[in-house]
């Protein structure tokens, strides 16, 4: 039992750390929801941060923790997929990468910049380039480029690998992201309640404001040591586990920094819709919470 | 990072596991229905404790001077965690085996050491903690018991109130004031004071938690010789601030509440009555709570291992374990209901009772989420 990464992690965490850092909040034309880091994405892939998971001495555990890194910046591009499914292919796969879970209907997040898509269904994982033309963007409440695309009519090729595996991978790399989201928007929530002052002090010194801050700081931490410690043990259990956790922590804590931001946090110029939004998307993949429970109650405690 | 156990943690966890298996009684179940603080288990831990020290399972993390072997921060944890899943047979004694013995080992005399320190390493001391009164609970520093010097002796008058286990105890360890009128922390000794002593009067506290469990505790005149302190006066609070820092996380709750849910998911089974969705996903919720709270602890209890200076994190680990113990109860109460009317689920309700105690006793759990918004997420202060 080690809390403290190895000396290749905390090397990995800090030059992440500092790219990271280089992403600034900036409104964009036409007061969309999201700002795609695309030069941040292309440095992190060229100096080879999205191939960590295969690494020996970084492994899956580096690999979701830059998807929680990369969650936190007012940025966003397409790493969880890149992270966490695509090492583990059998194959060489282009990025960005769009992932499609089950049956799931409607609208992609990344698709429109996806150069792939991969599909994990319970008896198989498949994948398909996405030929040019191919996808419609759509129009989203959420803070992610999001597309459609006729499924049907792709080329899908199977690949020879579990379907149970990448189901475990990819709830590991939600719950990652989740969690990155949520953190980030709870620090920015803190840096407005220590500065805006109201009645005389800051709203960051009433005890009903502070309560539910250190409560949900309590959940997020809760969230992200689970979702390591899945990374690590890549078992069913455990990421089933870390992803109902960090999805039915989602919702309270996006109300209450939204509560928190006050009318400030309503306005696109303001980045807390970056995090929020996204959280809302999160919360609900894979069935959320409770269908996330389900497995790990399948996993646990076996049939009825 | 590594979430795995090595093989001689598992290997210890295992040896623990058998001798709980051999030794504990086949009526433990019936014992352990009352609850750790319960006079029942209480009296189990003088027979039991010192068959632990025999097997060197007792106070293996304590130095080698003392009978312990010296062993590492996570042996002296899984053995923690290993007892409190079992229903903590150790009563009272954990204490002792935690906190009361390293803190004489550090703060107590001579004699002290040699009265105090021999019969706790052999598993044979009870002892209670004279801490909250009816005005200083959570507010602990404002505490008004006195204890006056006269020539060689102390003369103590006061009460305590919320005492666990003081029908049984020997020795009290008690917080009193011996400073001036101001009172607060800087006034405040400790003593160990023999539960004999003439004017101790012991009240047990009807309560929801099982009776005999709290008690009120009374001091008239009750006269110490000087030698009963420990380390100076207006020391009391840095000794006890070392005490409770080597008690950071406090008692490792959720190991019992995941083999309580384990129980409930049994009994529900056997009813035929976990096919639910709804039953199976709130029982995985609460699963997800009690591993939220492991893994915190877990952290906290590596720093401890590495020497890292304590953080903020006990603190967190703290409102995660209330969270986990309330999320099993909850379970329980919600879909197993009879199990709180009826004698046959006793360590069910057991649970409950424990649960319903977890966020006040040690401080109250708004004591630590007040110590997270100001350390952790450096929250201003109030006006």
């Amino acid at each position: 039992m080690r809390f403290a990464l190895n000396e290749d992690q905390a090397t990995f965490a800090t030059v992440l750390e500092q790219m990271l850092a280089t992403a600034e909040f900036n409104t964009v034309e036409g007061w969309g929801r999201y700002d795609l880091g695309t030069a941040l994405d292309a440095q992190l892939e060229e100096n080879g941060f999205y191939e960590a998971a295969r690494e020996p001495d970084l492994g899956p555990v580096a690999a979701a923790l830059m998807v929680y890194e990369a969650a936190r910046a007012p940025v966003c591009f397409e790493c969880a997929a890149s992270a966490l499914i695509r090492p583990y292919a059998g194959r060489d796969l282009p990025r960005p990468l769009a992932v499609v879970h089950g049956e799931a209907r409607g609208a992609i997040r990344y698709l429109p910049q996806a150069r792939g898509l991969v599909s994990i269904t319970a008896d198989a994982v498949r994948y398909a380039d996405l030929p040019e033309g191919a996808v419609t963007p759509s129009e989203s409440l959420y803070a992610y480029p999001m597309g459609n695309v006729d499924r049907a009519a792709l080329d899908w090729e199977k690949l020879d690998v579990d379907p149970a595996e990448f189901d475990t991978l990819w709830r590991i790399a939600i719950a990652a992201e989740l969690t990155g989201v949520l953190q980030a928007g709870h620090d920015a929530v803190l840096e407005h309640v220590r500065d805006r002052k109201q009645f005389g002090q800051p709203l960051g010194a009433f005890q009903g404001v502070q309560h539910r801050l250190a409560t949900g700081a309590v959940e997020i931490e809760g969230a992200k040591l689970q979702m390591l410690k899945a990374a690590q043990s890549r078992t069913a259990q455990d990421a089933a586990l870390a992803l109902g956790f960090a999805q039915g922590i989602a919702t309270r804590i996006t109300y209450d920094l939204h509560q928190f931001m006050g009318a400030m946090g309503l306005t696109l110029e303001h980045p807390l819709h970056r995090w929020s939004y996204r959280a809302k998307l999160l919360r609900a993949d894979l069935g959320g919470s409770a269908a996330s429970y389900l497995a790990y109650a399948d996993e646990r405690w076996g049939a009825a | 990072m590594d979430f795995t156990w090595t093989d001689e943690d598992a290997a210890y966890r295992a040896r623990i596991r058998a001798f709980l298996d051999r030794e504990l009684p086949d009526n433990w179940d019936e014992i352990a229905r009352h609850g750790p603080g319960s006079p029942e288990q209480t009296e189990f831990s003088l027979n039991f404790c010192p068959k632990l020290a025999e097997e060197g399972l007792l106070i293996p993390h304590w130095p080698e001077e003392w009978g312990g072997a010296a062993r590492p921060p996570w042996e002296h944890f899984i053995l923690g965690e290993e007892m409190w899943r079992a229903g903590e047979p150790r009563g009272a004694q954990y204490m002792n085996v935690n906190w009361i013995g390293p803190v004489l080992m550090k703060y107590g005399s001579d004699a002290q050491k040699a009265q105090y320190i021999p019969p706790m390493a052999e598993g044979r001391a009870i002892w209670c903690q004279g801490f909250s009164e009816p005005n200083a609970g959570s507010d602990l520093a404002s505490l008004r018991t006195r204890a006056v010097r006269e020539g060689e002796d102390y003369v103590i008058n006061g009460q305590k109130i919320w005492t666990s286990y003081a029908g049984l105890a020997s020795t009290c360890f008690l917080l009193a004031q011996t400073g001036g009128a101001e009172g607060g922390r800087s006034g405040i000794a400790i003593f160990l004071v023999p539960m004999d002593t003439p004017g101790i009067e012991v009240r047990a506290i009807p309560s929801l938690i099982g009776h005999g469990d709290i008690h009120e505790v009374f001091f008239t005149d009750v006269r110490v010789p000087a030698s009963c302190r420990l380390g100076e006066e207006g020391e009391g609070w840095s000794i006890i601030s070392y005490a409770l820092a080597n008690e950071r996380v406090g008692i490792p709750r959720y190991e019992m509440g995941t083999a309580e849910l384990d129980a409930m998911v049994a009994e529900l089974k056997r009813r035929d009555a976990f096919s639910d969705s709804i039953v199976r996903s709130r029982a995985s919720a609460a699963a997800a709570a009690c591993e939220a709270a492991r893994l915190q602890v877990y952290r906290v209890v590596d720093g401890r291992a590495r020497n890292e200076p304590p953080g903020n994190e006990s603190n967190l680990a703290r409102v995660a374990v209330i969270a986990a113990e309330q999320a099993v109860a909850d379970f329980g109460m919600d879909f197993l209901p009879d199990a709180f009317s009826g004698a046959d689920h006793m360590s069910m309700l057991s649970h409950h009772e424990r649960a319903i105690v977890t966020g006040i006793a040690a401080g109250a759990a708004e004591i630590q989420l007040n110590l997270i918004a100001r350390r952790h997420l450096n929250l201003p202060k109030g006006a």
